[in-house]
């Protein structure tokens, strides 16, 4: 999340270019989508029971901490020792998967749950990154 | 109003933070090259199980209990503790990071704003359990060391669930006279004994004792603790901030060396290291300890160590570098397996008053030195080096239970179940 670009310039020296002191414009994916950097994190996602809520098997996950989760939002949980995405159902303290395919999970007391933070927004590879495709096993 | 946070049980909080299964477990960290117990979390502590023991000393009793053993993950841990630190420091305008895990905030004219500090504290609790889930405790006092005191019984006393207040007379006393002695900033394990012997036990006693008779028999700064404990603020941050009267930097290796030129190249490189820390504050070194050891569990354990005396003290890398490879053919010995060595600063001058030598013009050189550490600072510790300090690899420290970069690398980021 955090990058620093650090130009490492030759030897051969003329006169800077004019651009050089601009460079801190320019678009950043960590502004625009990243409003508390202190509680976000990344996840990867793993399995196929929130595909219709577009979240594919090695997804990237941008998860908030601090945001407040309404109900129906896509969150991530601590479910029993192992971080879980579902969509939260407060009113009937229910996990909803976004497939049919997979049944509603009901929270019991005997359950181990933590709630992690919100899915704020996900991201699809359409090609495969070299840093990613090592942490998909 | 001053307030002190810091994580319960840091490292081993932190390994918690990215791995859901072991929140419910005894988590144990160990310090570098996996050689002891440096942090315990409250579920390890019930077990009986102390810190700082040497780790293979209790390897059984950990595995027969399931407790969760990690290597500290540095990365780890500085990412977060700079997430905890940013949290922490919206809630007070003078925030002082102290260490790691541990920061001070100063409320200043906050008197009309908070009417009660117990909930402000939960506050801070809160937002730092939700954003970044370590667990941390906060005392407020009224000085530095009263807060410190605070901390100390939010998280140690029972009945105090992680806040504790110190703003009157009966919070203070009913803090301090649960307190022992070497709990108390600043007061050590021989000053403590010392203390003892005049029948002082207790923080509360040593709360009421004359200033001025504690001053005459031990220190100014025995006397500061006096006042502080007392509500009479005596420290600040720059005094808190004192620089280091001795610098060391020192470790075991992953793999026992038996090479000359292996064990040069270590010590050489913590060499380096201390003449950055010491140019960090200002100072220069006048007197060098060098050392190196084979393990004390081993056959017939060999130590050597050596003093250098430097003719004018000095911050320069390769002044320090060059007095290493003076004393060095005294430490080595060849067919010891060397487990540990080090280099410590243990004679400082300080920059600005440095006595000059008609003798010796000076051979320090801070133009290069300052280019040296900028270099380094802009593109990483090692860019440039001394060669003598040249060879890495033999040396690096051993983390064989290190978790995953969660935050740090792509490829270790948490995965999410679906």
């Amino acid at each position: 999340m955090k990058f620093v670009p650090i130009l490492i310039e030759a030897g051969i020296s003329g006169f800077e270019s004019p651009a050089a002191e601009y460079k801190e414009l320019g678009l950043s994916l960590d502004q625009l989508l990243i409003s508390n950097p202190d509680a976000t994190f990344f996840g990867l996602a793993q399995g196929e029971s929130m595909i219709e809520a577009g979240i594919f098997d090695g997804d990237l996950l941008l998860v908030d901490r601090s945001e407040d989760a309404k109900d129906g939002d896509v969150i991530v949980a601590n479910y029993n020792g192992c971080f879980t995405c579902k969509y939260i159902d407060k009113k009937y303290a229910r996990l909803l998967s976004a497939s049919p395919k997979y049944q509603p999970v009901k929270i019991s007391p005997e359950d181990e749950f933590q709630l992690e933070g919100v899915v704020t927004c996900s991201f699809r590879l359409h090609r495969k990154l070299k840093e990613l495709l090592a942490c998909m096993h | 109003m001053y307030a002190l946070v810091d994580a319960v049980s840091y490292y081993a909080s932190a390994e918690k933070v990215f791995d859901p299964s072991i929140r419910n477990k005894p988590v144990v960290v160990l310090t570098n090259n996996d050689g002891c117990i440096c942090a315990v979390d409250p579920i390890a502590r019930k077990l009986g199980i102390p810190k700082f023991i040497p780790y293979f000393q209790i390897k059984d009793f950990l595995a027969k209990h399931n407790v969760v053993v990690r290597s500290s993950n540095y990365e780890l841990y500085a990412d977060l503790s700079e997430r905890m630190m940013n949290v922490i420091g919206r809630f007070c305008d003078n925030q002082y990071v102290y260490s790691i895990d541990e920061s001070f905030l100063h409320f200043k004219n906050f008197n009309s704003l908070i009417k009660d500090w117990h909930q402000y504290g939960h506050l801070i609790r809160k937002a730092v359990w939700r954003e970044t889930r370590l667990p941390v405790g906060v005392g407020f006092g009224a000085t530095l060391t009263l807060a410190k005191a605070a901390n100390h019984a939010a998280k140690k006393l029972a009945g105090y669930n992680g806040v504790a207040v110190i703003n009157d007379d009966r919070s203070r006393k009913e803090i301090l006279e649960k307190m022992s002695l070497t709990d108390v900033w600043g007061i050590g394990s021989k000053l403590g004994k010392r203390l003892n012997i005049l029948g002082i036990k207790t923080a509360w006693e040593l709360a009421n004792q004359s200033p001025k008779a504690i001053r005459s028999q031990f220190s100014v700064v025995v006397e500061r603790t006096v006042n502080e404990l007392n509500g009479i603020a005596c420290l600040n941050w720059d005094e808190v901030r004192q620089d280091k009267k001795e610098i060391f930097s020192t470790r075991s290796f992953g793999q026992r060396v038996v090479d000359y030129n292996a064990l040069k190249a270590a010590i050489t490189s913590h060499g380096c290291i201390v003449a950055r820390k010491v140019r960090k504050q200002r100072s220069l070194i006048k007197r060098l300890l060098v050392f190196a050891s084979s393990s004390p569990h081993d056959d017939n354990y060999y130590k050597k160590s050596f003093i250098y005396e430097f003719p004018v003290a000095t911050d320069n890398t390769l002044k320090i570098a060059a007095g290493i490879s003076f004393v060095f053919d005294e430490i080595f010995l060849n067919g010891v397996n060397f487990y540990r060595c080090g280099v410590g600063a243990i004679e400082l001058e300080n920059c600005q008053f440095q006595q000059q030598d008609m003798f010796n013009n000076s051979v320090n050189n801070p133009e290069l030195m300052q280019c040296y550490d900028h270099i380094n600072k802009r593109y990483g510790n090692g860019v440039i080096e001394v060669t003598a300090a040249g060879q890495r690899e033999k040396w690096e420290m051993r983390r064989n239970f290190l978790s995953p970069g969660y935050t740090s690398r792509w490829r270790d980021i948490p995965k999410i179940t679906c």
